[in-house]
C-alpha cells in the first residue's frame, strides 16, 4: 500500500468512526433503566453500592416497594428518588418537595429526616430485624 | 511520510526486510478486536461510542498537530489509531464524550507528539492519558459506579474494588475460569482475558512484540501476589485473581510490549517486565489504587533506557 492509499485509508476510518461516534452518543444513547438496578450514593463517609434491584425483585429479597418508598403510604408518587425530600445535609427541615401536594403552613411539624439518618435507620434497621445484611459502617461505606 | 522525490541515504542495513509501522500497528488493531468486540456485544452502544470516538479522535488530534507543527501527516502509519483504540479499551463503556475526546488529545500531544511523534516517546501514549485522567476525574474509573445500569448473570462488582475495601472473602465467587472468559466488569476491552491473550500470541508469533516482557510482567504479578497470598491469604487474593482482573492482561500484552518505552536486550526485558509485574501487585496490596498496572508501567518506562544499558558481553576479548 503506498503512503498515499494509507493515508486515504485512515482519513475514511477517522470519519466514519467519528460518524459512529457521534451517532451512539446522541441519537442512539442508552437510556438509563425506569427502576434502578443499583444506585452509587456518594456521601462523605464513603461510597455506598446499594443493590436497588436485588431487595425489590421478587427474584432477590423481594421486599414491598412501599416499604422503603413510604410516602404517601401506597401511592406511586412515594417511587421518587429518596433525595427528593430526604436533604443531604439540612436536617429537619421542610423540603419543597412537600408542596407538590401540601399547602403552605399546612404541615405543623418539619420532621423529615435528613438522608443520612434516614439511610441509617432504614438499612441496619431492616438489617437487624432480619437478622441479614451489613450493619458495620465499613460494610457499606468505601473510600 | 518521507519525500519519496528526495535520496534517503543511511546507515546499514540497507536492504529492507519488508516490515513497516503500519502493518505492525494495523496487525496490532486487529489484535485488539476480539476483547474489544466482546467489550461491545457485552456493554452495547455505549461501548461501540467510546470506542468510535476514541479511535477518530485520536486520529484528528493527531492530524490537527501534524497541521499545526507543520509537519508531515503521520496518521496513515495507524499508530493514532491504535492509540485512541487501547485508550477506549481501559475506559469504562459509559465514559462521557468529553473524557475520551479530552483523553485521546492528552495521549497525542502530551504522550506523542511533543516527543517528536512515533518512536520519540518515553512513556506509552495511552497510560500518560489514563493516568492523567484517573488523576484528574478519579470518579470516572469507578467501574462500580459507571455501570449501575448494567445487569449480568455474574457478580456484576469490579473485582479489585471489591478485593481492596473488604478482603479476599469478597472476590471468592470469582473463578480464574470466568474471569477469563469476561464474566467480570472493568475497561471495554481489558475485561474478556482469552480474547487478549489470543490477541497477545498472535502478535508475539508475527514478532510485533517481544514475548519475554510479557511473559515477565506476568510471572512478576504471578509470583509476588503468590507470595502474598501465603503470607495472608484472608487480606491478600490468589495469583490467577491478580492475573485475570484489571489491566493485567491488557497491561502484559498490548502496553508493556510497546517499541520505543520498553528495553531491546534480553536480561533489560525480564527486569522490565517483571518489575512491571512486582510494582502492579505491590500498588494493589499495599497502595492506595484499585488497579497497578498503568502506574507500574510508566515507572518501568522512566526505568527503561537505563536498562537498556544492561548489555550482554561482547563477543570476543582485546588482545
Amino acid at each position: 500500500m503506498t503512503a498515499k492509499n494509507e493515508l486515504q485509508l485512515a482519513y475514511g476510518i477517522a470519519i466514519v468512526l467519528l460518524i459512529i461516534g457521534i451517532l451512539s452518543f446522541t441519537a442512539f444513547s442508552a437510556k438509563p433503566p425506569e427502576e434502578p438496578v443499583r444506585i452509587m450514593f456518594k456521601p462523605t463517609a464513603g461510597k455506598v453500592l446499594f443493590t436497588h434491584k436485588t431487595h425489590a425483585e421478587l427474584g432477590g429479597y423481594g421486599i414491598d416497594c412501599y416499604t422503603c418508598h413510604h410516602h404517601p403510604e401506597y401511592d406511586e408518587s412515594a417511587l421518587r428518588p429518596c433525595g427528593d425530600c430526604h436533604s443531604q445535609t439540612q436536617e429537619r427541615t421542610e423540603p419543597n418537595t412537600c408542596r407538590e401536594c401540601h399547602e403552605e403552613g399546612e404541615l405543623e411539624t418539619e420532621n423529615t429526616p435528613k438522608r443520612s439518618d434516614a439511610f441509617h435507620d432504614q438499612c441496619i434497621g431492616c438489617h437487624k430485624e432480619n437478622d441479614a445484611g451489613p450493619i458495620e459502617c465499613s460494610e457499606c461505606h468505601v473510600l | 511520510m518521507p519525500d519519496s522525490k528526495k535520496f534517503i541515504v543511511s546507515h546499514a542495513p540497507f536492504w529492507h526486510d519488508g516490515s513497516h509501522i503500519t502493518t505492525r500497528n494495523y496487525h496490532t488493531l486487529l489484535a485488539a478486536l476480539p476483547a474489544v468486540i466482546f467489550g461491545m456485544i457485552q456493554y452495547g452502544m455505549p461501548a461501540v461510542g467510546v470506542v468510535s470516538l476514541a479511535v477518530s479522535s485520536a486520529m484528528i488530534w493527531e492530524y490537527l498537530l501534524n497541521r499545526i507543527t507543520r509537519q508531515p501527516v503521520t496518521i496513515g502509519d495507524g499508530n493514532a489509531a491504535l492509540i485512541g483504540l487501547l485508550f477506549a479499551m481501559l475506559l469504562p463503556a459509559t465514559s462521557p464524550w468529553w473524557m475520551v475526546i479530552t483523553g485521546t488529545l492528552v495521549a497525542i500531544l502530551v504522550g506523542k507528539e511533543i516527543y517528536g511523534g512515533i518512536g520519540g516517546n518515553p512513556f506509552h501514549p495511552t497510560l500518560v492519558a489514563v493516568a492523567i485522567l484517573m488523576l484528574s476525574w478519579k470518579d470516572l474509573f469507578d467501574f462500580d459506579a459507571a455501570l449501575v445500569d448494567y445487569e449480568f448473570d455474574f457478580a456484576v462488582a469490579y473485582p479489585l474494588a471489591a478485593l481492596k475495601h473488604f478482603g479476599a472473602w469478597a472476590v471468592e465467587g470469582f473463578t480464574p475460569g470466568g474471569l477469563l472468559m469476561g464474566n467480570q466488569i472493568g475497561g471495554i476491552g481489558s475485561t474478556f482475558g482469552l480474547g487478549i491473550v489470543a490477541g497477545g500470541i498472535y502478535l508475539a508469533l508475527r514478532g510485533i512484540i517481544r514475548w519475554e516482557i510479557s511473559v515477565s510482567f506476568l510471572a512478576g504479578v504471578f509470583i509476588t501476589a503468590l507470595i502474598f497470598n501465603l503470607a495472608d491469604g484472608a487480606r491478600y487474593a490468589g495469583p490467577l485473581f491478580h492475573l485475570f482482573t484489571g489491566y493485567t492482561l491488557i497491561g502484559a500484552f498490548f502496553f508493556a510490549t510497546e517499541d520505543s518505552s520498553s528495553p531491546v536486550n534480553f536480561i533489560p526485558m525480564l527486569i522490565y517486565g517483571a518489575g512491571g509485574g512486582i510494582l502492579t501487585v505491590l500498588i494493589r496490596n499495599i497502595g492506595v489504587y484499585l488497579d497497578g498496572v498503568v502506574f507500574a508501567l510508566l515507572i518501568m518506562n522512566i526505568a527503561n533506557p537505563l536498562l537498556d544499558k544492561l548489555r550482554p558481553k561482547a563477543l570476543g576479548k582485546v588482545i
